[in-house]
């Protein structure tokens, strides 16, 4: 499954599970966040790619992190 | 507002003497080399970073390019001086190693196949060719020629007060454009990138970092307000010269009161970093031509990459508010992104084609390109690298097909 | 001219469908429609359609040996017209054949799944369904044979009467982009949508979800370009032509200082002082730990993409995916910028 700040490109492409990340610099990332804070938002982000690699979807599904 | 251009032809104007009288002694050049070149010479021009038409604003000839070159005074009325079918054009090799700019090299061919690559082989080039000194930043190196060939545009330029010009246009606009029975109001969406130092385009001599959509008059985008501050993706990128004689903005301008109602236009930055970013700044373009009550919208884009992205949001925000858009982009094989509501997109090209090998007698710029490759002798040339090739406000007429 | 013709089992005279499982032949000179193409045939290769399909890598080495070994100026495949795995043979086969720098023709159905399989290698002449447009066809394909043959650059697909390569090419349109579209949003405007390009990307199925992760082993894979500091196996900034794989060993997560990011399409000073903000390994480390995922698989897998061709970009996908379902990964977790 497929982590981007880009989901167009990557259902344009053909991805079928796309989770929108952050940033194109920082996609599992926020520097502007104190570290801990900044690990438990990349924590929720690998979780939600995780939830959608066991779920069904419809192609080119994109899921934005809660 | 309104604004006066006057176009004096190049063939009437002496380069050379000017040319020579120029000073170019600057602590951040160990060395600037100058030449003019003619259309159809057996000329190469290489590291080409920007272009730009000699200008001046007569009554006020200081405030030419504000901002960036000039005081800061609000360009696209009065009147301005041209030098029709000349170009200054700046040539540098970074001293520091830049690593996005590999393989992305500048190039314009007087002659041979690359020649209708490139408007800058139909004009006569004022070529200067910067060298660093050893210690140099990139950063300062890059702001003394932007500088320096703004300057030489417009000192040039200056030769032509007092003379009679060969035509003078007049172009005037209001925001919200020239009613007429039944006529669609279109607004251009013209992006500029930001991506930071060597990828910049300046609004009145500032980046448009942390920019957000803007209304700008068409008459600023042809009289110097835009000027260009970005090295990479030679074919894609939006040269100085191409803003001040900007096909698009011309041809709306015309259109104007005849064809359509040209409500205005919205510069959008192109390389918002974050997701949010872009979307944020697509949905506010698109709210910005609803007050413009825009019924259609031209989106253009600058460069090439994730930029693209800012094109194919802003295109969705548009067509989800109502208003239907056409986009602007070049491909790279293909499109680098799309979305199902960019139904209509104009291809000025693909810069993964190649042009057929050609051998200039003469190099100006660099004998080396950045790959390594001899500059007189390095075989078929890709178009992404001559400049301008497949400038997304579609100056060129150049299209991709599928065969 | 040296020839080479590619025929199924059938065509080559081998027998019907209880030939189809034939495996790789060589013929000298012409056979079947060969005789009737009117060019010089030095060798025919022929295959069983079932063959082909079942054991098409197996097939592929044989026949592309002979191919190579006998340096032909041309290949022919077909025609086949309608038929699905007789085209899919032909479009593969000459796939394969020119980007080995042999150039091929094919002749088929427009809607043959050769068509999709010869990826734009190949000169394809469209045919109707069946054998009964042979007469038409062979002089179309003989023609672009030989003058392929020949060295010569052929026209456009519709000068020259084949199926569009799915190449986009420069022309000049006669008026400039900005003219197109401002034409171009009027007409829309008054009903009339028209474009000059569309994406055209195959697209897949999404695969079935995973049962349980925790049962499962998950990949790390990027093209954010992260490599081990120093960039030790030069990966490009832009335009790379490899992929890398480095293991991940006992590291719970991407130090600085140890990787770095390479990719030259975005500034990387955030993503070099917390690698993890590109590949998140600090997180699937703890989340193993936990037991949320079963295993981590030895080594991450890294490009660049910058300005990497489609082409490329879906050859990497194709053998880093191999290569992780031969190693029993279950779960991809790929990161983009």
């Amino acid at each position: 499954m497929f982590v981007t700040a880009l989901p167009t490109i990557a259902t344009m492409i053909g991805a079928n599970r796309v989770v929108r990340g952050v940033a194109i610099t920082n996609v599992f990332g926020d520097p502007s966040r104190s570290p801990a804070s900044e690990v438990a938002l990349r924590r929720k982000i690998v979780e939600r790619a995780l939830e959608m690699l066991e779920t069904d979807v419809e192609p080119g599904a994109v899921w934005e992190v809660a | 507002m309104q604004l006066e251009l006057a176009s004096y032809p190049v063939a009437e104007i002496d380069l050379e003497s000017t040319l020579a009288g120029m000073a170019f002694a600057d602590s951040r050049f160990a060395a600037v080399e100058t030449a003019i070149v003619e259309p159809g010479e057996s000329v190469r021009l290489t590291h080409v970073l920007d272009a730009a038409e000699p200008r001046v604003k007569v009554e006020d000839p200081d405030a030419t390019f504000p901002g960036a070159l000039g005081t800061l005074r609000r360009a696209g009325e009065g009147r301005t001086n041209r030098i029709a079918g000349a170009a200054v054009v700046a040539c540098a090799n970074f001293p520091a190693e830049e690593r996005p700019l590999h393989e992305q090299e500048g190039l314009v061919d007087m002659t041979g196949p690359g020649a209708e690559h490139s408007l800058f082989s139909s004009t006569t080039n004022v070529v200067l060719s910067f060298t660093p000194t050893e210690s140099v930043s990139n950063e300062e190196f890059e702001s003394a020629v932007r500088e320096t060939k703004l300057r030489v545009a417009r000192d040039l330029a200056a030769q032509t007060v007092g003379r009679e010009p060969l035509h003078v246009e007049t172009f005037t606009h209001r925001l919200g454009g020239t009613e007429g029975d039944g006529l669609p109001a279109v607004a251009l969406l013209l992006q500029l990138s930001s991506l930071g130092p060597l990828y910049e385009i300046y609004l009145y001599g500032t980046t448009l970092a942390g920019f957000q959509p803007t209304v700008i008059n068409p008459l600023e985008v042809l009289d110097g307000a835009l000027t260009c501050g970005e090295y990479h993706w030679a074919a894609l990128r939006n040269p100085t010269y191409h803003f001040q004689n900007s096909a698009l903005v011309r041809g709306l301008l015309a259109a104007d009161g005849k064809r359509l109602r040209f409500a205005g236009v919205i510069a959008c930055r192109g390389y918002n970093q974050s997701a949010n970013d872009k979307e944020r700044a697509a949905m506010l373009a698109a709210k910005l031509a609803r007050e413009l009550s825009a019924g259609g919208a031209i989106v253009t884009t600058d460069a090439g990459g994730n930029s693209h992205t800012d094109t194919m949001l802003t295109v969705r925000a548009c067509e989800q508010a109502g208003i239907r858009t056409v986009a602007i982009v070049a491909e790279m094989g293909g499109l680098t992104d799309y979305v199902p509501e960019a139904d209509a997109i104009v291809s000025v090209g693909n810069g993964e084609e190649y042009v057929a090998e050609w051998l200039p007698d003469r190099v100006i710029g660099g004998d080396t390109l950045l790959d390594g490759r001899p500059a007189a002798d390095c075989g078929p040339v890709p178009v992404r690298n001559y400049l301008g090739a497949a400038c997304q406000m579609g100056d060129l007429d150049l299209r991709a097909v599928t065969w | 001219m040296r020839a080479v013709h590619y025929l199924n089992q059938f065509f080559a005279g081998l027998g019907g469908e209880e030939a189809a499982d034939s495996s790789p032949t060589r013929l000298e000179g012409a056979a079947g429609p060969g005789r009737g193409l009117g060019i010089e045939i030095a060798m025919t290769l022929t295959c069983g359609d079932d063959f082909f399909g079942e054991h098409e890598d197996e097939a592929l080495v044989t026949l592309l040996r002979w191919l190579t070994d006998e340096q032909p100026d041309v290949l022919v495949c077909g025609p086949s017209f309608g038929s699905g795995r007789y085209g899919y043979a032909c479009g593969t086969l000459a796939r394969e054949a020119a980007r080995r720098g042999i150039p091929t023709v094919c002749a088929m159905h427009p809607e043959s799944p050769g068509v999709f399989a010869a990826e734009g290698a190949a000169y394809i002449v469209p045919t109707g369904t069946n054998v009964a447009s042979m007469r038409e066809t062979l002089p179309k394909v003989a023609a672009l044979a030989t003058r392929l043959a020949a060295g010569e650059e052929l026209g456009s697909p519709q000068e020259e009467g084949y199926l569009p390569r799915g190449l986009r090419r420069n022309e000049h349109a006669g008026a400039s982009g900005a003219t197109r579209a401002i034409q171009m949003l009027l007409g829309k405007l008054s009903g009339e949508t028209r474009t000059e390009v569309t994406a055209a990307f195959d697209h897949v199925a999404p695969p079935p979800p995973a049962h349980d992760l925790r049962l499962e082993t998950l990949a790390l894979v990027t093209e954010a370009g992260c490599v081990p500091q120093g960039n030790p196996d030069g990966l490009p900034t832009i335009r790379a032509r490899a992929w890398l794989r480095y293991p991940i060993g006992t590291a719970s997560s991407m130090a600085a200082g140890a990787f770095e990011c390479v990719h030259g399409g975005f500034d990387v000073t955030a993503a070099n002082a917390d690698p993890n903000r590109l590949v998140p390994l600090d997180v699937v480390s703890q989340l193993v730990r936990e037991g949320r995922i079963g295993r981590l698989h030895e080594s991450f897998y890294t490009t660049t993409g910058n300005g990497t061709p489609v082409a490329t970009s879906t050859k990497f996908g194709q053998e880093i995916g191999l290569e992780l379902k031969q190693a029993g990964v279950g779960a991809v977790l790929l990161s983009g910028t």
